[in-house]
């Protein structure tokens, strides 16, 4: 018997709330696939993207009592949750080592200046929307979307006047909502 | 700035993707709070960004699952060192809320059930109706295929095609008649439903003189027709017409005549 049931987001952080073994079936049936996309498009290793999918679940099921349904969409908080888990992956010492080893073994150079000048675009969700915008929008929504850097870091490290990172920011988010409509 | 110029600076945008400094959040809240249309243009963003995130979903090894389960369940199980009184009340209000969702389940379920069940038998019911009607179909095919096998074929059948007359010009009907068994059988293309009281009869003519060869149900013309109608047998005949009488028939025709056409 087929009881495929789809809960409001009301219900479903209800439902994560009680922290039952339906709340997680439900949870991870229905956006495992969601939130591992976004993981991948910030963490380009497959494997180390598992390893972030599963601390987004642990982060998710803990502090979901902190989820304020007044500041947006429980499906946002959690995209938020996977962004940060996946950037503090890739910011990790560990992480850092094994794309060091993996693809730099002359270069211990991985800052924001490589960053900039070698941003990997894959062919994943928002990534690919990304290819459709212009070089300089492109690069500072790599750095601040995919990378965490905040904008006092780009404006330092690109040489443009904070007020400036923040317009091209802005410019280009409104840019990016344009193609994902 | 106004409201519409604020909705699209990109505020937005930043705010959900978590682009937005503290300072910038605060305030984008507080105008979420006053203008229900920057909360709408929040929700509409945010509704298609997780459309775009569904769409690009990357679906993680089946195994994955089990492993985060337990990861998640185990990290649950580390969070429980808590004083005593209040894992107590906690323990009370996860069993009222599991009992609670339970029934709902069960009674959900049994909803879910009865209306399966409902289904099921109004289903059950077209299903046999259906099989009778193909059966009943068959049989009426069955009998018609003999009935036209002792016809098609056989070269001492005669047939004579009546055409319409004055009384319903649009009319026509088939008599086949054989020869030496002297059945006469007779299909009726188009004839205009009669009048309760009246009936149609078919006769015989031979040499001038009409022979009645039966009368035509009325019931026939409201049920569902039979292709051969199986009328009295005549020994010999030249030409066939069909008359409308009175009810029950008569000896002689009297009524007008609807068809015609010779053997």
């Amino acid at each position: 018997m087929n009881t495929k049931l789809t809960y409001s987001e009301q219900e479903l952080v209800a439902l994560l709330q009680q922290r039952t073994d339906h709340s997680f079936n439900y949870l991870y049936d229905n956006y495992s696939g969601a939130l591992l996309g976004i993981v991948a498009a910030i963490v380009n290793d497959h494997e180390t993207a598992r390893d972030v999918l599963q601390e987004v679940f642990v982060n998710v099921w803990r502090k979901i009592g902190s989820y304020d349904p007044t500041k947006g969409r429980l499906f946002t908080w959690m995209m938020n949750v996977a962004r940060n888990a996946a950037i503090d992956k890739i910011r990790s010492r560990s992480y850092q080592d094994s794309q060091k080893n993996r693809e730099l073994p002359d270069n211990a150079d991985t800052s924001l200046s490589s960053a900039i000048t070698g941003p990997k675009i894959d062919d994943v969700g928002l990534k690919k929307v990304l290819t459709t915008l212009k070089e300089e929008h492109r690069v500072l929504i790599d750095l601040s979307y995919f990378q965490g850097y905040t904008h006092e870091e780009i404006s330092k490290v690109l040489d443009i006047p904070l007020g400036t990172v923040k317009t091209r920011i802005r410019s280009a988010l409104t840019h990016l909502r344009t193609m994902i409509r | 700035m106004n409201v519409q110029e604020y909705i699209s600076s990109g505020i937005i945008e930043s705010y959900v993707l978590g682009l937005a400094s503290p300072e910038e959040q605060l305030e984008f809240e507080s105008m979420s709070r006053q203008h229900p249309e920057v909360e709408a243009a929040r929700i509409a963003f945010e509704l298609s960004l997780e459309q775009q995130a569904m769409a690009n979903a990357v679906q993680p090894p089946a195994d994955m699952k089990q492993k985060i389960q337990a990861a998640v369940v185990g990290g649950q199980q580390e969070a429980r060192v808590i004083p005593l009184d209040a894992t107590h009340s906690r323990h009370t209000n996860w069993i009222k809320y599991a009992a609670a969702a339970s029934i709902i389940l069960l009674v959900g379920s049994i909803i879910w059930n009865i209306s399966l069940i409902n289904r099921n038998k109004q289903l059950q019911n077209n299903y046999e109706g259906t099989v009778a009607k193909l059966n009943d179909t068959q049989s009426r095919l069955s009998s018609f295929e003999s009935e036209v096998n002792k016809l098609v074929g056989n070269p001492n059948v005669k047939m004579a095609a009546m055409k319409g007359l004055e009384a319903s010009p649009s009319s026509v009907a088939t008599v086949y008649w054989d020869s030496t068994s002297k059945d006469v059988y007779l299909t009726v293309n188009n004839l205009p439903q009669p009048p309760s009281d009246q009936q149609y009869q078919l006769w015989a003519i031979l040499n001038g003189k009409p022979i009645d060869v039966g009368l035509i149900a009325n019931e026939y013309f409201i049920g569902e027709k039979k292709l051969l109608l199986r009328m009295k047998n005549v020994s010999g005949a030249q030409a066939f017409a069909i008359t409308l009488e009175h009810k029950g028939g008569s000896d002689t025709p009297k009524g007008k005549m609807y068809v015609l056409g010779n053997l």
